[in-house]
């Protein structure tokens, strides 16, 4: 994209970095985010995009994916709220409800998605179809914001899970059908706000407390196995060709790098 | 905009007009600062830097320099432009 000349002066980087915390972390910025990109659309994508034909064979696969997906926002939605009661601020307390609202929607837009492609009922399809490695995922991270364990579920949330939900999703809606590419685009644009949220509080954590790293540590070794084993499965039945599949760990792997873990 | 005497004081900044590129990501005010990363065929000017954290393109009025603080709106993120050791400008995160 060509830079042009300007006589513009205004420039949002010159913002205070508290100013900026400030900002970025309200509901008022949070609202006025969303709007650019859900305004006129109905359960997540605009209404007059067509659905393509799929096959019986894709229809299959695409349920189950949504199911998986499903099982990823339950868990992102119930460990949101979880933690606005333990985020040790207003400011990650007030960001933390914008994320909830983040996941209910995205649970209801995937959730709307199955009815659309002819699932009677989404909920028990989502129980029936559901990666055993992904409900663990999702019992150990619960069990970490019920323990107030606030750094190891801040990790677990918004780095681990966040980080690999904003790369499938990123990949998978490049070879969607309109209808189910367009839900996704929304959710990843959303899921920017919680990667970058996970990542800043807690190397501010981090930075301040470096006796923390070790507890860290301990929650990669014992959960990031799981969830790249999750959504190996899950790009395996998007149907991506091998090598084209994305590298699945490298945004989640730059992130802890970035947080200075090997 | 710090880092004015990290390259400032010898050849002026350029001044950039920022248009929108249809980044609906953030609060309409600060759109024009970021745009869409557009893959391989895509370079960045010199007012511009990738965000390492979410791969959007982070946009300045003002060329950008080694030292300069920006932020990322999509992702939250506040950055420091350094130069590689091919000179090309990167961002890293300052928590």
């Amino acid at each position: 994209m060509p830079a042009q000349r300007s006589r513009d002066v205004v420039e949002v980087h010159d913002l205070e970095p508290a100013e900026f915390l400030a900002q970025v972390h309200s509901f008022e910025f949070w609202f006025h985010s969303v709007e650019g990109y859900l305004a006129g659309t109905s359960y997540g994508h605009r209404p007059g995009t067509r659905e393509a034909p799929l096959t019986d064979t894709e229809r299959e696969r695409l349920i189950s994916v949504l199911c998986n997906y499903c099982v990823g926002e339950t868990a992102a939605l119930e460990g949101a709220s979880g933690l606005v009661s333990i985020a040790p601020n207003r400011l990650a307390k007030v960001f933390l409800s914008t994320q909830v609202v983040d996941e209910g929607r995205h649970l209801e837009v995937l959730l709307h998605r199955l009815e659309d492609l002819g699932v009677a009922d989404p909920e028990a399809e989502v129980e029936r179809r559901a990666s055993p490695s992904l409900r663990e995922f999702k019992r150990r991270l619960l069990g970490l914001v019920g323990s107030k364990d606030w750094e190891a579920a801040l990790f677990a949330q918004n780095v681990i899970l966040e980080a690999m939900e904003f790369t499938v999703f990123q990949s998978h809606a490049r070879t969607a059908d309109p209808v189910t590419a367009e839900i996704l685009s929304g959710i990843v644009k959303d899921e920017r706000r919680h990667i970058g949220f996970g990542e800043n509080e807690l190397g501010r954590r981090l930075r301040e407390s470096p006796h923390r790293r070790a507890r860290i540590g301990e929650v990669k070794r014992d959960l990031d196995a799981l969830v790249l084993e999750t959504f190996e499965e899950t790009v395996r039945e998007i149907g991506i060709p091998a090598s084209e599949r994305p590298d699945l760990g490298r945004a989640y792997l730059a992130a802890v790098a970035r947080l200075g873990f090997p | 905009m710090e880092g004015e005497a990290a390259g400032g004081g010898r050849v002026p900044r350029q001044r950039f007009l920022l248009e929108e590129t249809g980044f609906d990501e953030v609060p309409t005010r600060y759109r024009r600062f970021y745009r869409h990363w557009q893959g391989p065929g895509d370079s960045l000017g010199p007012n511009e830097v990738l965000c390492p954290v979410c791969k959007v393109v982070i946009r300045s009025t003002r060329e950008l320099r080694a030292g300069d603080r920006l932020y990322c709106m999509a992702c939250m993120t506040r950055l420091r432009v350094r130069a590689n050791e091919a000179g090309r400008l990167e961002a890293d995160c300052e928590y």
